[in-house]
């Protein structure tokens, strides 16, 4: 009977330690001594095979439970550094957004065609059925004159902050759901794109109709690049949800989403630092009184950068480590969705 | 939604994961939910200390007042909220291997379908789609429902995350008696040893398979398991010598060749060899 003593209590004994080593923390394992880890290697693989043989010759269920819970625990701690690739490439990883979103331009096209499609209908719906803007337009913005003199003062400096923060927060709430709600098929975010497109169509269409729109332009030129690309950018991740949903391909759809969730999140995180520049913008920069040609080029500007980042943030590490390097990146691309 | 999912590890183990129900996602989910309410308001209070005057800073809240007194206490508010509203699951379940605090209150927790813990990844993907798993906001039915059609009880955040949901008892385990028990099964089938008889002799493979059945006989449908006990008996037959034609033609065939495997196997438990009388004479096992 002494060996099967000896068993249990080497049982419990790699059981403790394993469950200490746990919350120790990920890299308890490299603090370990060699002969340390190898014990415990040699435990892991005795206590597997003792698992093994528990189910195939009957072992009462409580024991069963006792070795696969230990065996779980030291599966976890020994394995858990082999992880999957990780989600920025190490290589360059400020690039892993702008590589994602080149990836999946389909989805960014599909994405500003409902965005800005139903802006540009809406606007021009307005132009020819003013009658239209008392049912789209918000309340709210009837009287909305955001770059006259006055309304710019109505901002005062010290709330720029809380304005700023409030807009920041909306705004990643938004593309939160956008990405999100690419789970319902590409529904949900189709009927966010589209109502944001047009209160943003009818908003502009009624402001060119009292012929503000000058001012409206002026107030949303210096975030705008950056808020609306990123609002754009978000509804693309949502579609690449959708994508998986609706055409799987060749594997079952939860293959598929596990497969295009690394890229789509990597945009909907990219969208959250857009946002929060845009809304820094939105906050300190649009209500100032700066002329409308010096918003013309905060525009000008922010686009350019977005083109150049979104273009060639990999620019130089493409250059450095040669065309070998891109077939392997090619490689790595996974499979096309639709 | 099925029990249990068994997960191979690339050392070729099996591991059994309990998949967690319905129920304990959702008072988790509750527990969380209360938690979550409870760290704004603690936020809240601490904002409105910090902020130069308390009270005018209510004042602006509730009646729009002009004098701001605290606006980047209220701004920071106004990301804290945010930020515990999104992030309290996705830093918890980044950070304390998948178990948000209500989580494992309940005893679960979120495991990669390869078993392993989830990192910051899998956490931020499952929950930042959460909006999709609430449709219809507060009711959550969507989620449900995949949760529920789901052979692995998975809602769509989980599925595009690549996670299960399963129970975890974080208690060490206590069940040492019967677990000493059955190793001193173990030891004794690892000393398996062919059994002399003088008609021949039983292989030690042959006692495995024995072994197996017995262990196993009670899972299996009774036809089954009475073919079963037929077609290991019969080859064994002239061993122990019994009279093949006569066994065929009694009604209780199945349960008497079960007591010939269980003598078989007491005998190669107690290692005894040959000289015994054949197991023939004895007519009823004093097991039975």
């Amino acid at each position: 009977m002494s060996s099967a003593e000896d068993k249990q209590e080497q049982w419990t004994r790699f059981f403790i330690r394993v469950q200490y080593l746990l919350k120790r923390g990920p890299r308890s394992l490299r603090r370990l001594s060699g002969s340390e880890l190898s014990g415990l290697i040699d435990d892991y693989q005795a206590l597997t095979a003792d698992l093994a043989r528990a189910r195939s010759l009957g072992a009462p269920r409580s024991t069963v439970d006792q070795l696969n819970r230990s065996a779980v625990a030291g599966h976890n701690l020994l394995y858990s550094s082999i992880r999957r690739p990780a989600l920025f490439s190490e290589s360059y990883w400020l690039a892993s957004f702008a590589r994602a979103v080149r990836r999946h331009l389909w989805a960014v096209a599909l994405s500003a065609l409902m965005f800005f499609g139903s802006a540009v209908a809406t606007f021009f719906a307005v132009q020819f059925y003013p009658s239209l803007g008392y049912d789209l337009v918000a309340e709210s913005f009837f009287d909305f004159d955001p770059a006259s003199a006055e309304n710019l003062h109505n901002i005062p400096s010290l709330v720029r902050p809380i304005v700023s923060s409030r807009i920041i927060t909306n705004n990643i709430q938004v593309t939160l759901l956008a990405f999100g709600l690419g789970l319902t098929a590409g529904v949900g975010t189709t009927l966010l794109l589209v109502f944001n497109g047009v209160h943003l169509g009818s908003v502009a269409g009624w402001m060119t109709l009292h012929s503000k729109e000058r001012a409206l332009w002026g107030w949303i030129m210096p975030h705008g690049a950056t808020e609306l690309l990123a609002i754009c950018l978000a509804g693309a991740a949502g579609y690449l949800l959708a994508a998986a949903i609706v055409a799987p391909g060749q594997v079952r759809r939860s293959t598929a989403l596990k497969r295009v969730g690394g890229d789509a999140l990597i945009i909907e995180l990219g969208c959250m630092v857009m946002l929060l520049i845009a809304g820094l913008i939105e906050g300190f920069v649009s209500p100032t009184s700066i002329d409308y040609s010096t918003r013309l080029a905060v525009l000008a500007v922010s686009l350019a950068l977005w083109a150049a980042y979104f273009a060639g943030a990999d620019y130089r590490w493409r250059k450095s480590s040669g065309p070998s390097a891109a077939t392997a990146r090619n490689q790595k691309r996974p499979q096309p969705i639709l | 939604m099925e029990d249990t999912v068994f997960i191979s590890t690339p050392d070729n183990v099996t591991l059994e994961f309990e998949l967690a129900g319905l129920g304990s996602r959702f008072c988790a989910w509750l527990i969380d939910s209360v938690l979550i309410v409870s760290l704004i308001l603690v936020v809240g209070v601490v904002m409105i200390l910090m902020g130069d005057r308390g009270a005018d800073f209510w004042r602006t809240v509730f009646h729009g007042g002009s004098d701001w007194l605290a606006p980047w206490n209220f701004a920071l508010l106004i990301f804290f909220v945010f930020l515990i509203m999104w992030g309290y699951y996705v830093l918890f379940e980044g950070l304390r291997r998948g178990a948000t605090p209500g989580k494992r209150k309940m005893g679960i927790r979120v495991v990669r379908d390869d078993g392993l813990p989830i990192g910051f990844r899998e956490a931020a993907l499952r929950n930042l789609v959460r909006a999709a798993d609430m449709l219809p906001p507060p009711a959550s039915l969507l989620g449900g429902l995949a949760m529920l059609l789901d052979p692995k009880g998975r809602r769509l955040g989980d599925m595009l995350a690549g996670t299960l949901v399963v129970v975890e008892k974080f208690e060490a385990p206590a069940d040492s008696a019967a677990a000493a028990a059955w190793a001193a099964r173990v030891e004794q089938g690892r000393s398996r040893q062919a059994l002399t008889l003088p008609q021949g002799v039983i292989s030690a493979n042959q006692i495995g398979l024995i072994e197996q059945y017995m262990a196993r006989r009670y899972t299996l449908p009774p036809a089954r398991s009475a073919a079963l006990a037929w077609q290991i008996t019969e080859p064994l037959l002239p061993l122990l010598g019994e009279d093949r034609e006569a066994l065929v033609k009694r009604p209780d065939r199945a349960g008497y060749c079960e007591r010939l495997l269980l003598q078989i196997l007491e005998m190669a438990k107690g290692n005894r060899s040959t000289s015994e009388p054949a197991i023939k004479h004895r007519a009823q096992p004093a097991l039975f």
